[in-house]
């Protein structure tokens, strides 16, 4: 009889991993790994949040106070790089890591290495890039869009922009490589695509995304570094170039980039309201279909950034109905987030709250994106503090909150032990409160006419800019709860069972709380799938 | 399942996973030099 072997997993069903330094630099596992990314991710955050504290301060009152235009230009272009590619892009990589391969069935990702070399390009990019505050001339101060020919008068801080957005970049693409070769073939048996979680869904759409546009941004640097140092003219009007042309390869990248910081977040609400509404989520398949419309779309809106440059009016217009036509398949979100509360069993935890605040307030966001996407509204506001509102919206209430919403949501499964949830309530309060005062503002402020990157301004836009300081100073010492809840939960925590909530479905709550070092050694049965997709 | 069958499932696995991530690499290259590609293209025109 031939000899019986065990799986070559099976040794790994013990919970022994490295310990001391080896078990982070060497890391393979993709919680290690996920947790690293968050810790990363919230480190960011937080340079990136000063940076924004120093843009308050100095726009609190008019005339020049703290610093000079020159770093303050600088602030508000690393503040923008940093947030990007700093803070929300590893914070959706670190909760992919940690919940995919749980989600799917899965003992790990598929390419463990490759998941380390991903992270670990990441603390050398934002490294270089941060060192550029202090060579001469001074950090980028083009803004994080790098048109030329602006940024190629920026000094010795220029190549270390390029190669770290290069590095961020190969970053990216290899965890998005690795995202969708874990989904397409790391599922359990019976884990099929239409009972997936929509997180998983939203995140293989988004690691779609990323494969087909991060490599354009890195083209488009690197056509900017020849123009600097090999006398290359892709965008150099004196030597046939074309600037706008930079633009819209920009652009190409930077709409379906949106959407990169975005959808991963549609995934994680599709998740949390119908935990807290205790009912199924009302729409499974249109929630999928919506989200894949969204990322279509978002390939062929990218000139609306760009209206006032000029262009045909049969391109405007093509622009303009095109990113108008987003607001359906939104729509179709919205209506099934709602429709999966509506006479559902309510309640308010933490996660609960900050879905609901992404509800109400992406939808503004969405709102003021419509009247920007119409073309003569658009050039008047184009440049305008309305932008700055219009994207903030999006991005703090819609990314940021849809991120602390998901680590309010899982960090019992991560830690085994659940967290302050008055503090947690506190700290959504704080934020929801702050982050309107902060923001909505700004709308008043570029209706009446006051560009963005500017670090002075007329004496007419005091009033405002003075209380979208106060709710930017408030909003950001809120933002210290987090790390403290977090801290406080992993040392001190009350232990929980394996579903922290008590609505909760998926493969991930049918494991133990905190869960074993490798998931899934022996992959779940079709009957735990089938509760847990209980969609 | 047999360990041979489960060994057999393994490697195809590993096979498969090899060769889609080569597969999303060549087409994050094709759009990196695609890209610089049209530009130039676009340039000469």
């Amino acid at each position: 009889m031939a000899e019986v072997h065990a799986p070559a997993e099976a040794h790994d069903e013990h919970d022994h991993k490295p310990h001391g330094w080896r078990r982070w630099v060497y890391a393979t596992n993709h919680k290690d790994i996920g947790t690293m990314y968050l810790i990363f991710a919230c480190t960011m955050f937080f340079i990136g949040g000063a940076m924004a504290m120093v843009i308050r301060l100095e726009l609190f009152k008019p005339g020049l106070q703290f610093v000079d235009p020159q770093f303050f230009n600088s602030m508000t272009t690393m503040h923008a790089l940093i947030m990007i590619f700093g803070a929300v892009m590893p914070g959706w990589t670190g909760l992919a890591n940690w919940m995919i391969p749980m989600q799917v069935g899965a003992p790990d990702m598929a390419l463990p290495r490759l998941n380390n070399f991903s992270f670990w390009i990441l603390p050398f990019a934002f490294t270089l890039l941060l060192s550029s505050l202090f060579v001469p001339g001074g950090a980028p101060a083009g803004g994080w869009t790098m048109y030329p020919p602006l940024v190629l008068q920026t000094g010795a801080s220029f190549p270390m922009l390029v190669f770290s957005i290069h590095l961020m970049g190969a970053s990216s693409i290899l965890g998005a490589i690795n995202i969708v070769v874990t989904i397409m073939n790391m599922r359990a048996p019976g884990m099929t695509l239409l009972r997936m979680p929509l997180f998983v869904w939203s995140w293989l759409i988004t690691a779609y995304l990323l494969i087909a546009v991060m490599p354009v941004l890195a083209g488009a640097v690197t056509m900017l570094l020849t123009d600097h140092f090999f006398g290359t003219t892709f965008f150099t009007a004196a030597g046939g170039g074309d600037p706008v042309m930079f633009q819209h390869i920009f652009w190409f990248f930077g709409h379906p980039e949106v959407y990169i910081l975005i959808l991963p977040a549609f995934g994680i609400i599709s998740e949390i309201i119908p935990t807290f509404s205790r009912k199924p989520l009302f729409g499974y398949e249109a929630m999928v279909y919506a989200v894949a419309s969204i990322a279509f779309l978002s390939f062929i809106v990218w000139a609306h950034h760009m209206f006032t440059v000029g262009m045909p009016l049969a391109a405007q217009l093509f622009f303009m109905l095109s990113t108008m036509l987003i607001a359906v398949p939104t729509g179709v979100k919205v209506f099934n987030w709602t429709a999966t509360m509506w006479r559902g069993s309510l309640s308010f935890e933490p996660p609960m709250l900050f879905a609901l605040a992404f509800l109400f307030l992406f939808t503004i966001g969405g709102f003021s994106g419509l009247m920007l996407a119409i073309v003569p509204a658009d050039y008047q506001y184009q440049d305008t503090y309305f932008v700055v509102a219009h994207f903030h919206y999006v991005l703090v209430p819609g990314a940021i909150f849809g991120m602390m919403a998901g680590v309010y949501y899982w960090l019992p499964k991560w830690t085994g032990r659940m967290y302050d949830l008055k503090l947690a309530t506190w700290h959504f309060w704080l934020s929801a409160i702050f982050v309107n005062v902060l923001f909505f503002p700004q709308h008043f402020l570029g209706l009446a006419g006051m560009p963005r990157r500017i670090p002075d301004y007329a004496v007419q836009f005091t009033d405002w800019n003075m209380v979208s300081s106060i709710g930017g100073f408030a909003f950001g010492l809120s933002q210290l709860l987090f790390p403290y809840i977090i801290w406080k939960c992993v040392h001190s925590g009350e232990r929980i069972g394996n579903r922290a909530w008590e609505g909760a479905h998926g493969l991930e709550w049918e494991l133990p709380s905190p869960p074993p070092y490798h998931s899934w050694t022996t992959p779940p049965s079709d009957a735990v799938i089938a509760r847990g997709a209980a969609h | 399942m047999g360990a041979e069958l489960m060994a057999q499932e393994s490697e195809e696995r590993q096979r498969r996973v090899r060769r889609s991530a080569l597969l999303w690499l060549s087409v994050a290259a094709a759009f990196y030099f695609g890209y610089i590609v049209l530009t130039l293209v676009r340039a000469a025109r």
